[in-house]
């Protein structure tokens, strides 16, 4: 009988995290191999996760709503014989000897075993890395025989943290703080007599309800800081432990002198004006976290977006070309269509005349269809054409991809576009639906507007985005004597070509526009694609 | 010579230039900090000039003389004449070689060495009063300081040290004649290595002790090992008794009373005897109440994992910040300090610290013992080689002892060792690297060891912890 342990798996195509958005499991339940134990969100998708384990479940170490780094524990389970309760017995009464695990901190190993040879196991030299970096080496997976921890595996570790810093929030040792500052701060504590105010402001009721433990760990300087403050060491919430004893930092001291300190008016909610408020009404904001407006988690697709968006838009200089199509003949070609799509249970729309028209272009602009790879210094030019098509959704933008636009009908492409953009509303992609586009389009007309400025699905070397198809006025030469101009109502489609400027020049994004405004223009040339 | 006060200004002031104290002050001075090392007595501290160095000296000669004289099995017949005196002088020799170094290093390292005892007037602040002639003293002031005044031998009541016939551990190093009768006070490793010295000197030695066993904090297998081989060398224990006074008998020599638990007494007939029950950290005249220092119950500085005691800037290494107190650990713990003021993110972050005994034979450990690891939760592998069944244990002669090893047996990871037999001081080094460096029982049986050497005994015991050994059945 043993305790395995069960990692986030890679669920998909570069996916370094997830939220679990539900567990489909409880302790106690027994589970086969291949059984869904968890939903999580990555980057575009929602996803089960699957057990690689026959057993029970013993723990679950990550609550719903958390978002964990791919190869983080997740959930363990019990195999083998089912002798259950010398099992209970170990994860219950013994703990890891050595690290510093904070139980709100799932993603230290340590925490969460429940297991003591989980100890971290990391050569003095990795150690010290880990204290020049700031990083827990309890929250430190190890690539190593065992999970022993090496140098690169703290260097992945604080990378990660960077661009997370609110994960680590009980690293120890410190980062160094240091010098002559420190030593002011050292002194002048000793002298800080503000500890008989404090005193008495702690009592019951009036602060933060005393820890009351019979036994609690600090370091030396820790329990001066408390002396000198008033403050009963035992009295002062925490949620770090060594050697499995509560242990205080001097923050916590300062934090529960404070609270204790204040009078009640943090503690209580404001009151409302009337006597009826402070009851019936829900409590406003926690004092805690009381800033203005709404605090929204920057994370799960939101940020997967941020970070593409950001990565594209700092990478490939953007210039964006403006045109607009007359697409009088178009309008009429789908009005002829439609019905003839509606028998076969397909709603056309334009995309399908664009993507076709599109095509066109990329065969005669094959640097459109392209991607720079900046590392090998070469410009890769695509004999595939998968199209992304941006789809707006409750959790934010999508970009499900059409394979092979080339080889497929008006028809069967309505569909598809049709079929993938009522999953991605779903969250029911798959990720390898989600990638390998070579060129994309943003249909934002589909919601108004007429000209916007794209930004480019990176790698790729082209977005093309599609304004509304409306009619608007035009200049055309007047009609019959051939002697002037005049403005005239017509159906028009605006389109916004956003390219990378390092791979390609707004003249040849010009020539191309032609060649798509040209196919749209004149429906009938599509059936050359 | 300097008289009346002066007032000068330091970075780094280090107090005592022991083992924890001269490897501050060096580090520091290499960090490029403006260190000041105060020393009120000898370079090197107590380890250099009356423990751990001396004793070891006395050992060898000792054990060397022992065994000229007992080689009979291996054809050699001699009966070696023992000059003490020519043999603490040598001694004496090694110990000035050794301080003269440590001296030299320090200057040559920048380090400003001033002698006389230190005391502090606040926590900037330290008044050194030089010693000797020149009555003057010295007003330092410091940004950081670093307390390594070290510890000293117990004295327990009935027993002074003035006294000539009752010697603590530096007066046993340093004596002129072999007593022929020497009660030992203390059946620690102190009280152990010199019992050990003296029985090999030819005296008659008795160790009395208040426990039921000798070297107490280690295993039963361990201290047997030890105490039988001091039986064989003649000496005797009498356990469950302690000394509480002496009286002079009618031969002109001494009796050393005990008293047990139970209050039954006995008297030992002694010419010298030997307390070595313990050491106290040397704190007294410091004045660290001035500093805003306290100690704790035991008279010891508390420190964190970066030896900062309660006031941040003042730190404390070596036997006065506590247990163990061993020269290792206060050196170590003199690096840590240096390097935090130095603004750099050291720490006590060592898995374990090995410790050796001197007796005959050595024992050395490091990390876990298998109970240690069970009570840490460990599911626990044990290996064990006896060096009996090691070649070159056998043509040393010494094929007392066993190499032990203790892992997870999950992983494997090395989580200790006790060994106990031939050099096994020197042995216990490469299972403290495996440990630090989370070595498995493969990598240590799979890294091929020199034949025939003591150190193919820790291999052979990780492969039996692996139930793989060639040369020992597999428990």
């Amino acid at each position: 009988m043993t305790v395995k342990e069960f990692r986030l798996p890679d669920v998909g195509e570069g996916v370094a995290e997830g939220e679990l958005v539900s567990w489909l499991v409880a302790p106690g339940d027994r589970v086969e191999e291949d059984q869904p134990v968890a939903e999580v969100e990555t980057d575009k998708a929602l996803v089960e996760v699957p057990s690689s384990y026959d057993g029970v479940v013993e723990e679950l170490f990550v609550e719903e709503g958390e978002v964990v780094p791919v190869g983080d524990v997740i959930i363990s389970f019990r195999v083998g014989g089912a002798d259950g309760a010398s099992a209970d017995a170990e994860s219950g009464d013994t703990k890891p000897t050595d690290a510093e695990p904070d139980d709100s901190e799932p993603t230290s190993v340590e925490a969460e075993s429940g297991s003591p040879s989980r100890r971290t196991f990391a050569p003095p030299s990795v150690r010290r890395l880990a204290r020049e970096l700031g990083v827990d080496l309890s929250a430190v997976d190890g690539s190593g025989p065992g999970g022993r921890v090496d140098e690169r595996d703290v260097r992945e570790h604080a990378d990660a943290e960077g661009s997370d810093p609110d994960e680590d929030d009980a690293t120890d040792p410190k980062p160094v703080e240091m010098d002559t500052g420190d030593r002011k701060s050292a002194v002048s504590k000793r002298g800080s007599a503000e500890g008989a105010g404090a005193t008495t402001a702690a009592e019951p009721g009036s602060g933060p309800e005393p820890a009351g433990r019979d036994r609690t760990l600090s370091t030396p300087a820790t329990r001066k800081l408390a002396n000198d403050l008033g403050v009963d060491l035992d009295d002062v919430p925490t949620d770090e432990t060594r050697e499995g004893e509560a242990f205080v930092a001097e923050e916590h001291v300062r934090a529960y002198a404070e609270a204790s300190a204040r009078p009640d008016d943090e503690a209580a909610p404001p009151a409302g004006e009337g006597g009826s408020g402070v009851e019936t009404e829900p409590t406003p904001a926690d004092p805690a976290t009381d800033a203005p407006g709404e605090t929204i988690p920057y994370r799960g697709v939101r940020r997967t977006i941020g970070e593409r968006m950001e990565q594209s838009k700092f990478t490939a200089p953007h210039v964006t070309h403006h045109d607009t199509a007359e697409v009088d003949a178009l309008v009429a070609a789908r009005e002829r269509l439609k019905p003839r799509a509606a028998e076969v249970g397909v709603k056309l729309t334009y995309l399908p005349f664009v993507m076709k028209a599109v095509l066109a272009g990329l065969r005669e602009y094959p640097i459109l269809n392209s991607e720079l790879r900046e590392e090998a210094e070469e410009i890769v030019l695509k004999d595939e054409y998968h199209f992304g098509v941006a789809v707006a959704t409750d959790a934010g933008l999508m970009v499900p991809v059409i394979e092979d636009v080339d080889e497929k009908g008006l028809f069967e492409l309505a569909a598809e576009v049709s079929d993938l953009a009522s999953r991605a509303r779903d969250r029911s992609l798959a990720p390898e639906e989600l990638r390998g586009s070579t060129f994309t389009l943003t249909n934002f007309g589909a919601i108004g507007g007429e000209y916007a400025t794209p930004i480019i699905n990176y790698p790729e070397t082209a977005v093309l985005g599609l304004g509304a198809v409306e009619k608007r006025p035009v200049v055309r030469e007047r009609s019959g004597d051939g002697t002037g101009h005049e403005v005239v109502p017509a159906s028009t489609l605006p389109l916004s070509l956003s390219i990378d400027h390092r791979v390609v020049d707004g003249a040849v994004a010009a020539e191309f526009a032609n060649v798509v405004m040209d196919h749209l223009e004149e429906p009938l040339l599509l059936l050359n694609e | 010579m300097v008289v009346g006060d002066i007032s000068t200004g330091t970075e780094v002031l280090v107090i005592g230039a022991g083992p924890g104290g001269y490897v501050a002050a060096i580090r520091a001075a290499q960090k490029g900090l403006d260190v000041t090392l105060v020393e009120k007595d000898a370079y090197g501290g107590a380890c250099l000039n009356r423990g751990c160095i001396p004793s070891k000296a006395l050992i060898t000669a000792s054990g060397l003389a022992h065994e000229a004289g007992t080689a009979e099995e291996m054809g050699i017949h001699a009966d070696p004449a023992v000059d003490l005196a020519r043999m603490i002088e040598w001694k004496e020799g090694v110990v000035d070689r050794l301080t003269g170094g440590v001296e030299k290093l320090c200057k040559a390292n920048g380090v400003n060495l001033i002698e006389g005892a230190a005391s502090f007037v606040d926590d900037q602040t330290v008044r050194v009063a030089h010693g000797g002639d020149g009555q003057g003293s010295e007003s330092i002031e410091f940004e950081h300081a670093i307390v390594a005044t070290g510890s000293r031998p117990v004295e327990i009541p009935g027993f002074s040290f003035a006294d000539e016939h009752v010697w603590n551990s530096a007066a046993a190093l340093s004596a002129e004649s072999v007593p022929d009768r020497l009660v030992v006070g203390g059946g620690g490793y102190i009280g152990m290595e010199l019992a050990t010295v003296y029985a090999k000197l030819g005296a008659d030695v008795t160790v009395v002790e208040m426990l039921e066993d000798v070297l107490d904090p280690y295993e039963d297998d361990v201290k047997r090992v030890v105490r039988k081989r001091a039986e064989d060398l003649g000496i005797e224990f009498s356990f469950g008794e302690g000394a509480t006074g002496w009286s002079e008998a009618s031969d002109g020599g001494y009796l050393v009373h005990t008293e047990t638990e139970a209050g039954e007494e006995s008297t030992y007939p002694a010419d010298r005897v030997l307390v070595a029950v313990g050491r106290e950290p040397v704190t007294d005249g410091l004045d660290l109440e001035r500093a805003g220092i306290e100690t704790d119950d035991r008279g010891f500085i508390e420190t964190d994992d970066r030896t900062r005691s309660a006031v941040e800037h003042v730190h404390a290494v070596g036997d006065v910040a506590g247990e163990p107190m061993l020269a290792h650990a206060a050196s170590k713990e003199g690096i840590v300090a240096a390097e935090t003021i130095a603004g750099e993110p050291a720490a006590l972050d060592q898995r374990a610290i090995p410790a050796a005994v001197f007796t005959d034979p050595e024992i050395g450990t490091v990390g876990m013992t298998e109970t240690d690891a069970e009570e840490a939760g460990f599911d626990v592998a044990v290996g064990e080689m006896p060096f009996n069944a090691s070649g070159r244990a056998l043509t040393t002669g010494h094929t007392d002892g066993f190499v032990r090893i203790v892992a997870d047996a999950d992983e494997g990871f090395v989580l200790g060792a006790q060994i106990v037999g031939p050099e096994a001081s020197e042995l216990i080094a490469e299972v403290g690297l495996a440990i630090e460096m989370g070595a498995t029982l493969e990598d240590v049986a799979a890294t091929v060891h020199t034949h025939p050497t003591l150190s193919e005994a820790v291999m052979e015991a990780a492969e039996n912890a692996q139930g793989q050994a060639i040369h020992t059945l597999n428990r």
